[in-house]
């Protein structure tokens, strides 16, 4: 199969205390192929983020398949994770996640460095990944000296510096302006059509959907054949699937 | 350096974390450089008495007598086989008002001076010359009592209410010369004199006092036989070898070391668990970076060398200003102790070596809790941290 991200059957409950728990989700299956730009959209609670932190490698599912690049990826050991997310796998997230007291460079060349790389190398490959996503000029600021669109652009700097197979994103867009989000749309887009890197995007903005190859549609944990609504919720930043 | 980017993040927290383990190292330095120079004057002192024999009265409790001894039993004790040449000596304190001093009190040796060529332990001298049995009236000052006394050779100071001219001036032994004052024979009688009750000198020979011999052995003969050989062969006396005095100074030593050291042990824990604090709330804080450190590729492993580095900058920071702090401590105390010959401190450089390692590793095993915990997190777990 030339599906590149599949995930097959997918549970996952949370606990919360005694009977108490929450069926994030019930059996969700999905195939994004090599190359595409996939969204997934869907109203609070169907799973989105739960099931894009699964695919992604950041969390355990209960019951299900996840395969990445061919390869079955759920039951991994933690030596074999963390290689996962050093070589094939990038995160962006809504919150930008940047590390406060590292400058942007520093905070791409991190992810080089923990996949091995030496510091110099590590600077070099993020000053060439920085000059990609047209943030060259502000290598040396820390985060809270750069805006929101930013600090995304740094974002997907890391994300891309150790050439990941794909990209995953959890509301790339979620807390930035709709003039911040288009660039942002737009630059995934160029390094999608320019390395061929594939891209799942978790997405309330209708603007990512649409930019998008294909949008996949969650309801109550699970995927549903694209049903026709009449409107998509309007995205509410701050709020995860 | 990231690390110390990362550390001084709360620059208050840090620096208060910091400053624990100074005091805690300021307390290690401080004492320890207290029990160091102990260490020195108890390998002085053994060298010191290394090789000969000490024969006091048979009355004296401790191996240090001040009891007196008759002078007539000196040709006994040289007949005893073995013995190559014996010298009377007395000893007494420099000053009759006993001040409470942790080393040695200051005191005050008059000899008859034979036997010098065989003396194994060599003293040189800073100024002047050494003395001879023909010098009545003039002394030779040890290194520590110079400031006291206000020596200088060529003039005289002031030993128990007489003066005596200075014709030498000795090197620093570190060990029991330092705090002496060197005399003829009749002189340090006729002092000695002074200590006896006014009713009973006109019992007392004064050219017969002594209160200790000096043996020493001929080549070959081991000094602790010899000690045996002469208690048995003379009567009256307490003949002591070397390990006699080793034993004595090691054993009052040995409890002020523990006392010493342990009170120092405490203030560093103490300061550890202000690591431990410190690291923890850090890891705490920084929750949700330690997730997305995972998330973009770090190992546990490399997540518990990060915290366990800041621990041990911490923990580097802080010995290293207790050390400095410890060091200009003991030497204004030594300077200011000059004066009354108490010179209670040595930072050596074991000490100083030993009290900033100390610290990094009291840094390191105080952040191991914390750094494991860190490396044990979950990455989306971690992330969904406020």
């Amino acid at each position: 199969m030339s599906a590149l991200v599949s995930g097959v059957g997918i549970h996952k409950r949370y606990v919360l205390g005694r009977d108490n728990f929450v069926d994030a989700l019930q059996g969700a299956s999905l195939e994004v192929e090599d190359g595409e730009m996939a969204a997934i959209m869907g109203p609070s609670g169907s799973g989105k983020s739960t099931l894009l932190h699964i695919l992604g490698c950041l969390d355990s599912l209960d019951s299900g398949e996840v395969w990445l690049g061919g390869r079955r990826v759920d039951a991994l050991g933690r030596q074999e994770l963390t290689r996962l997310r050093r070589k094939e796998v990038g995160f962006i997230f809504q919150t930008f996640n940047l590390v406060p007291s590292l400058t942007a460079i520093e905070n791409v060349a991190l992810a080089a460095q923990y996949a091995g790389r030496g510091n110099r190398e590590a600077r070099e490959a993020a000053r060439e990944v920085l000059s990609q996503v047209e943030l060259s000029d502000r290598e040396n600021h820390r985060p809270t000296e750069l805006s929101g669109g930013q600090q995304q652009r740094v974002a997907i700097a890391r994300a891309l510096v150790n050439r990941p197979k794909v990209i995953f994103g959890d509301e790339p867009t979620g807390n930035l302006d709709s003039a911040s989000a288009a660039d942002i749309v737009r630059m995934m887009r160029e390094i999608n059509r320019e390395t061929g890197t594939t891209f799942v995007l978790v997405t309330h903005d209708p603007e990512v959907a649409g930019t998008c190859d294909r949008a996949i549609h969650m309801l109550d944990g699970k995927v549903t054949p694209r049903v026709a609504r009449s409107m998509t919720p309007l995205r509410q930043p701050g709020e995860a699937g | 350096m990231q690390i110390l980017r990362n550390v001084f993040r709360r620059k208050l927290r840090v620096l208060l974390t910091i400053f624990g383990i100074t005091i805690g190292v300021l307390a290690l330095v401080v004492m320890g450089s207290m029990a160091e120079k102990i260490n020195l004057l108890v390998a002085g002192g053994t060298r010191y008495y290394s090789g000969k024999v000490t024969v006091a009265a048979a009355s004296s409790a401790s191996v240090f007598s001040t009891q007196p001894l008759s002078i007539s039993k000196l040709p006994q004790v040289k007949s005893v086989p073995g013995v190559a040449e014996v010298s009377a000596g007395i000893g007494t304190l420099l000053s009759t008002d006993a001040s409470t001093s942790f080393g040695m009190p200051a005191m005050i040796e008059g000899s008859d001076m034979r036997g010098q060529d065989l003396e194994s332990f060599k003293v040189s001298y800073s100024q002047g010359r050494a003395l001879t049995s023909a010098d009545v009236g003039s002394v030779v000052v040890g290194a520590d009592l110079v400031k006291k006394l206000s020596a200088k050779v060529g003039r005289f100071v002031t030993i128990r209410g007489e003066q005596f001219k200075v014709v030498g001036i000795l090197d620093k032994t570190l060990t029991a010369p330092d705090s002496s004052v060197w005399m003829t024979l009749p002189d340090a009688q006729r002092i000695f004199m002074q200590d006896v009750p006014e009713m009973l000198r006109s019992q007392v020979n004064q050219a017969d006092l002594a209160t200790s011999f000096v043996v020493y052995p001929t080549t070959g003969t081991a000094p602790e036989a010899l000690a045996k050989a002469i208690n048995l062969a003379v009567p009256g006396v307490k003949a002591t070898g070397p390990s006699a005095f080793q034993e004595e100074i090691a054993n009052s030593t040995r409890i002020l070391n523990a006392i010493l050291y342990g009170i120092a042990l405490i203030s560093l824990i103490v300061g550890g668990l202000s690591v431990i604090n410190t690291m923890t709330m850090s890891v705490s804080e920084r929750t949700r970076e330690i997730g997305v450190r995972k998330a973009i590729g770090a190992s546990d492993g490399q997540i518990v060398r990060q915290f366990l580095a800041e621990a041990a900058v911490i923990g580097f920071i802080g010995g290293v200003s207790g050390l400095i702090l410890g060091w200009l401590a003991a030497t204004v105390a030594d300077a200011l102790g000059q004066a009354s010959g108490l010179t209670l401190f040595l930072v050596t450089p074991r000490l100083a070596i030993g009290a900033v390692v100390f610290a990094v590793v009291l840094g390191l095993v105080s952040g191991l809790y914390p750094s494991l915990h860190a490396a044990r997190l979950k990455p989306v777990v971690a992330l969904r941290y406020e």
